[in-house]
């Protein structure tokens, strides 16, 4: 993981103007239908994001901040437009071509952490690995890497249950650095976390964004949480404001 | 951790349903063990029956009787009827023991001459023969016969006859063992003179006659060509006859049984195709359980391919896992048991062991039908659309 970043007065993390796009969407639009009712989620927009920036997305429930996230994490198509995300135009990507893509250049860091209950702190973290050809013991030494980066040497072995939320968001966020991914996309990760733990949270987003010059583009209600970011964009049925 | 582990670990997401469900497999597999070496087990007295021995009976029926002179005229053709080596002569008897009539086992009168020259897989100690056939009522055991009712040489017995009405006593002089696995170890015999000269005055058409004739065949002599010859010495008699080997009459006697023996193999089959739903549903419970688990894996890069495999490991390791559980289960209380049946129910199943083959094929149906009962759930996981999935709160 590389330590390059620009640092702003306040601490935060600021797009540096000489830094290239990483996240490019034109004239993106995303339809769903609901019987033979049309949902148009997601109109006209226009997104682009530099690399090593510290986004943050707002806007009320259905303004469609999950399915722009979805869609520049890859998970989703857009019905029109085009994206381009870390020079990949998404669309022009088969499935499975879309899947490898996503598993070596997204970080996913959930709102209900979303770790396999019955694996290790360790071996959650591994995960991503394990569709990668590193061998199995660098695999564990890379997953431990990640946990201490987090700060969780001591809870290695534990599993979800044993852990508090803070410690399991956390365990989180060691999945999704594991692999060392170009962009994080958090969806609330601060959603289910009391204050301190959000704000434990969200010291560690800023410290990947900062140190490491991970593109971090993050969906949350919470002023508080977005306030740490370096950029806010608002969202409002289906464009950006 | 590799992605196999991570598919076996899924089985313990949930230990108490887990555990459950392999108990489930175990004893669906003991059902399916224990009706095929029951199977096995009645099929093995005519597998391992004595191709060397034929015999011979009335050509309309085993019920129906033969003159003993029959006896005379086959016993006199050593050496003119080409492949016969020794031959004797008996009749079932159909005693019942006077206070336990429910507990059956073969009683036979037999020409005590030649029965245990051509009944030589039955060993009697030579003492005990010598003074069987001094005793006119003497009677000769097996040993499984002799523990069953706690027998011992010298005791005197009597039995209650039922073809020969009476109450016939005897002495035992004799304990015989079995050299071979196929061989009855509950029979009582006796001498046929007894018999014959006791129901001269009740039973008087009765007499002279035997129920079959047994012949041991020269060894590189060919059974059926011998056979033939035999029933050609009789062609031009009032009686006909019909000479098979013994392993040919046990699989006509078998024969008889057909409809019971084809409707376990067809239970044994329903039980195993039971567990494979009831398995295929608990694996698609657990898997519902875990879309969201499965979504995130979906997101984090991996193939619907991949979440395929993995609910298809869970099914296999659960088949597997079960498949040893119930032959650890089988192995103890079947061969138990068969330890016990062979001593009471000797008759029927003189070796009542499960099977090596019945064993490696319980587990393999095991783990098939586990797998089987995997492909819907596995096939409908890897169709998971990733964001519905994420959408379900694990």
């Amino acid at each position: 993981m590389s330590a390059e970043a620009t640092k702003a007065d306040d601490g935060h993390t600021k797009p540096r103007a000489d830094k290239p796009t990483i996240i490019r969407c034109q004239d993106l639009g995303r339809t769903f239908w609901r019987g033979k009712e049309r949902l148009d989620v997601l109109e006209e927009l226009d997104l682009e994001i530099p690399e090593g920036s510290f986004e943050a997305l707002m806007g009320p429930s259905g303004s469609g901040k999950t399915t722009l996230l979805n869609i520049i994490a890859g998970l989703d198509r857009p019905t029109r437009g085009r994206i381009e995300v870390a020079g990949k135009s998404l669309g022009d990507l088969s499935e499975a071509a879309l899947a490898k893509w996503r598993s070596q250049t997204i970080g996913f860091v959930f709102q209900h952490f979303n770790l396999i209950p019955v694996l290790t702190a360790v071996e959650n973290v591994e995960l991503p690995l394990l569709l990668t050809k590193v061998p199995a013991s660098e695999r564990k030494k890379r997953a431990q890497t990640a946990l201490r980066v987090v700060g969780l040497e001591d809870r290695m072995d534990h599993r979800p249950q044993q852990l508090s939320g803070g410690q399991e968001q956390r365990v989180g966020i060691a999945r999704a650095i594991v692999h060392d991914p170009k962009i994080i996309v958090a969806d609330e990760p601060t959603g289910e976390l009391d204050r301190q733990s959000a704000d434990d949270v969200l010291t560690l987003l800023e410290r990947l964004n900062r140190e490491f010059d991970k593109t971090i583009l993050m969906v949350t209600h919470d002023p508080a949480a977005a306030e740490r970011a370096s950029v806010l964009r608002k969202l409002d049925k289906g464009r950006l404001s | 951790m590799t992605l196999v582990g991570l598919s076996v670990k899924n089985i313990r997401r949930n230990r108490l349903r887990a555990v459950l469900t392999v108990l489930g497999v175990a004893i669906a597999l003991l059902a399916f063990v224990f009706i095929r070496t029951t199977l096995d087990a009645w099929s093995t007295g005519a597998e391992h029956a004595a191709q060397d021995r034929l015999g011979t009976m009335h050509k309309v029926s085993f019920t129906m009787d033969l003159p003993r002179t029959y006896f005379e005229e086959l016993d006199g053709t050593r050496g003119t009827v080409p492949g016969v080596k020794a031959a004797t002569y008996q009749n079932w008897f159909g005693g019942k023991h006077p206070v336990r009539e429910q507990e059956f086992f073969a009683t036979i009168a037999v020409h005590s001459d030649t029965f245990f020259d051509v009944y030589s897989d039955m060993a009697v100690p030579p003492d005990q023969l010598a003074a069987w056939k001094e005793d006119r009522q003497g009677a000769i055991v097996g040993e499984a016969l002799a523990k069953q009712f706690g027998w011992s040489v010298g005791d005197d017995v009597t039995l209650l006859g039922t073809i020969y009405p009476g109450d016939w006593k005897f002495t035992i002089r004799g304990i015989y063992s079995a050299t071979r696995r196929a061989v009855d170890r509950t029979q009582f015999v006796f001498h046929w003179t007894y018999l014959n000269e006791s129901i001269k005055d009740t039973m008087p058409e009765q007499t002279e006659r035997v129920g079959w004739i047994s012949t041991v065949i020269e060894p590189g002599a060919r059974g059926a060509d011998v056979a033939q010859a035999i029933d050609a010495k009789f062609e031009e008699h009032d009686v006909q006859t019909r000479t098979m080997s013994e392993r040919a009459l046990s699989m006509e006697f078998m024969g008889s049984f057909g409809a019971i023996l084809t409707a376990l193999d067809v239970v044994s089959g329903v039980i195993l195709v039971i567990m494979m739903l009831i398995l295929g549903n608990t694996i698609a419970m657990s898997v519902r359980e875990r879309t969201n688990e499965h979504g995130v894996l979906l997101a984090l890069g991996f193939r619907p391919k991949h979440i395929a495999l993995f609910v298809m490991g869970e099914g296999l390791a659960i088949g597997l896992l079960g498949g040893l559980a119930g032959l650890c289960l089988s192995y103890p209380f079947i061969n138990g048991m068969g330890r016990w049946i062979e001593d009471n129910m000797g008759a029927w199943f003189p070796y009542f062991q499960i099977p090596i083959d019945v064993a490696i094929t319980a587990l393999l149906l095991a783990m098939l039908l586990a797998g089987l009962a995997a492909v819907i759930p596995a096939y409908r996981a890897s169709r998971l659309d990733v964001i519905d999935a994420l959408r379900r709160i694990g």
